[in-house]
């Protein structure tokens, strides 16, 4: 029988074969799609471990499933798929693949932190989510982050020099992550700079320095001005 | 007459109420159908008890110690009641002993009877050798090495199954047994401190580590002893090609079907009524409750009571409780008994 509610199995675990003969009747094609269990066969007892020694997942052992981190979740309030809960369990319990299956979603935590303010095991989840961000990219399954490229061309010229050279920083900085050392958006805006500065203003500001022009129909206004100033001041101190 | 009561166990809840009966200058006559005092704690083997921490022969020893030494203690070893006539003040009861007790009141302290595991086949008690109760990992703790009992290794992997015996309509057992929970979390952490790279697992469908045993049972064992709690109810225990053991069920937490290898299953069995409660019932002339329990007498002005007047009762003869409060209980129902005692005499007098 074929299986047509395909969209609802994880692509991975559905497996067929284009060409397939079993017992001489040619089952190839969907004839022949099956679906690998789900179940559970082991639990890798390490690999809580190894998540506890990054920084902030120290805790991860005292959950015990409650869901409030979940519940309380800014990113899970966008999409049900984050669910710091079942990650956690994931460590718990060693089911690393669920951790790699879900690398795209895991660093989209906003570290909000509610989770960690309403756990009532001090469990700190945002904590785990950056730990599970960085052992991703430590194992190779989410690619290098800016951060880390930045961390790194500093380190070295830490260790070939004793001291960093700024420039040479960014420039190593800009290079290593394909990022050119003027980006489109310093170039908009250098054009759009010149395009509305206020060129004719800067002429005429150096005009009037030599020229000093009378503002328009001034006249006798001066002298009238002069002479009432004059007035007022007698009237006042006499 | 009136001055005696006859107590009936001689485990916690009976050591207790025979030593209040004793120490107000009444006269308590113990009958105990087993050879040695001290119930299930010391018949079963216990290790270290809940929450005391001490050794079960050490603390129920001072009890047993503290009833033998007393002269107004009068005990019957491996001797049951056999039949009980007479009313509050003036009860009679001939032992199988061949003697007879004269007593103004009775308690029984009767307590519980281990649930019995072949009860549950699907989870492997009797089938595999590997699967143990409770209560024999209790005497592995006590004789200070956890093995395996069919080839005697080190277990690596753990598992220990909550409700075995309890919170089951299939089985008839429509209650929750109590301490389980708390007796488990700590048997993990025994386990973990005879053997340190044994890592425990335990399967359950909730935790009820009520009151203070909260953390310092069930938090303690999970963040020092790094035991692990599954929320599933097992379905199955079947034997790997490798000798070891399957546990299958179905892991609710996750919606997954689990299939984990262990070297030691551990089934936590639930208190079942004491098996003799149907002639207890009969003998002393009280009324069990639909479980099977001794029932309960009015429980706001009748303390201790059961169906008979002038019968009481306390500990885990009325449902599953814990070594303490069946202590306190029993203690209780001896002062209730006392004191029902006194204002006899007082009418009469």
């Amino acid at each position: 029988m074929a299986i047509h509610e395909k969209s609802l199995i994880e692509p991975e675990r559905l497996l067929r074969h284009d060409t397939l003969v079993v017992d001489g009747v040619d089952v190839s094609g969907h004839w022949n799609t099956m679906i690998t269990p789900r179940t559970i066969t082991d639990y890798d007892d390490d690999f809580e471990a190894v998540i506890q020694r990054y920084p902030g997942a120290e805790n991860v052992h005292r959950c015990w499933q409650c869901g409030s981190c979940t519940n309380s979740c800014t990113m899970y309030a966008q999409n049900v798929q984050f669910n710091p809960r079942y990650w956690i369990y994931a460590v718990r319990t060693g089911l690393k693949e669920e951790i790699i299956k879900d690398k795209d979603i895991i660093w989209q935590c906003v570290s909000c932190n509610k989770c960690t303010s309403i756990c009532p095991k001090d469990v700190r989840p945002e904590g785990v989510m950056k730990a599970l961000s960085h052992w991703l990219e430590d194992e190779g399954h989410t690619p290098k982050s800016p951060s880390r490229v930045f961390d790194e061309e500093f380190t070295e010229q830490i260790y070939a020099r004793g001291r960093i050279e700024d420039s040479l920083v960014l420039l190593n900085f800009f290079r290593k992550t394909g990022q050119p050392l003027v980006p489109q958006w310093l170039r908009v805006f250098g054009v759009r700079l010149m395009q509305h500065l206020p060129v004719g203003l800067g002429m005429r500001f150096a005009r009037n320095f030599f020229f000093a022009p009378r503002t328009r129909s001034w006249g006798r206004t001066g002298e009238v001005l002069k002479q009432y100033v004059r007035e007022q001041k007698e009237a006042t101190h006499g | 007459m009136q001055d005696t009561v006859l107590i009936v166990g001689a485990g916690p809840a009976g050591l207790s109420a025979a030593a209040q009966v004793a120490g107000v200058g009444y006269k308590a006559v113990l009958v105990e159908k087993e050879d040695v005092l001290g119930g299930a704690p010391i018949i079963s083997g216990y290790a270290r008890l809940v929450p005391s921490g001490e050794w079960a022969k050490d603390a129920i020893g001072r009890m047993v110690k503290r009833v033998e030494d007393d002269a107004n203690v009068a005990i019957h070893k491996g001797t049951k009641v056999t039949e009980l006539n007479g009313e509050p003040g003036k009860f009679t009861a001939k032992l199988s002993n061949g003697k007879s007790v004269k007593a103004g009141a009775v308690v029984l302290a009767t307590g519980f009877t281990h649930f019995d595991s072949v009860n549950k086949p699907e989870w492997g008690f009797g089938t595999f050798p590997d699967v143990v109760t409770t209560t024999q990992v209790e005497q592995m703790v006590t004789a200070g090495k956890i093995a395996c009992p069919s080839d005697g290794r080190t277990p690596e992997r753990v598992a220990i199954l909550l409700c075995v015996g309890s919170r089951d309509r299939q089985i008839g057992r429509e209650w929750c047994s109590k301490i389980c929970c708390t007796v488990s979390t700590n048997l993990a952490m025994e386990i973990k401190e005879l053997s340190p790279k044994t890592q425990v697992f335990v399967y359950y469908m909730d935790i009820r580590t009520f009151g203070l045993y909260e953390d310092r049972f069930y938090w303690k064992s999970q963040e020092e002893f790094r035991t692990k709690f599954i929320k599933a109810r097992i379905a199955e225990v079947t034997a790997a090609p490798d000798g070891r053991l399957l546990l299958k069920g179905e892991d609710t937490l996750v919606k997954r079907p689990i299939v984990i290898p262990f070297d030691m299953v551990v089934h936590a069995v639930g208190m079942d009524p004491n098996m003799d409660n149907p002639e207890i019932a009969e003998v002393f002339g009280v009324s069990l409750e639909n479980h099977g329990f001794i029932e309960r007498g009015e429980h706001y002005t009748n303390t201790c009571g059961t169906t008979r007047p002038g019968i009481y009762s306390c500990g885990a003869a009325y449902g599953p409780e814990t070594i303490d409060d069946s202590i306190s209980q029993g203690m209780a129902a001896g002062a209730r008994a006392i004191a029902d005692l006194h204002g006899l005499t007082r009418k009469a007098g």
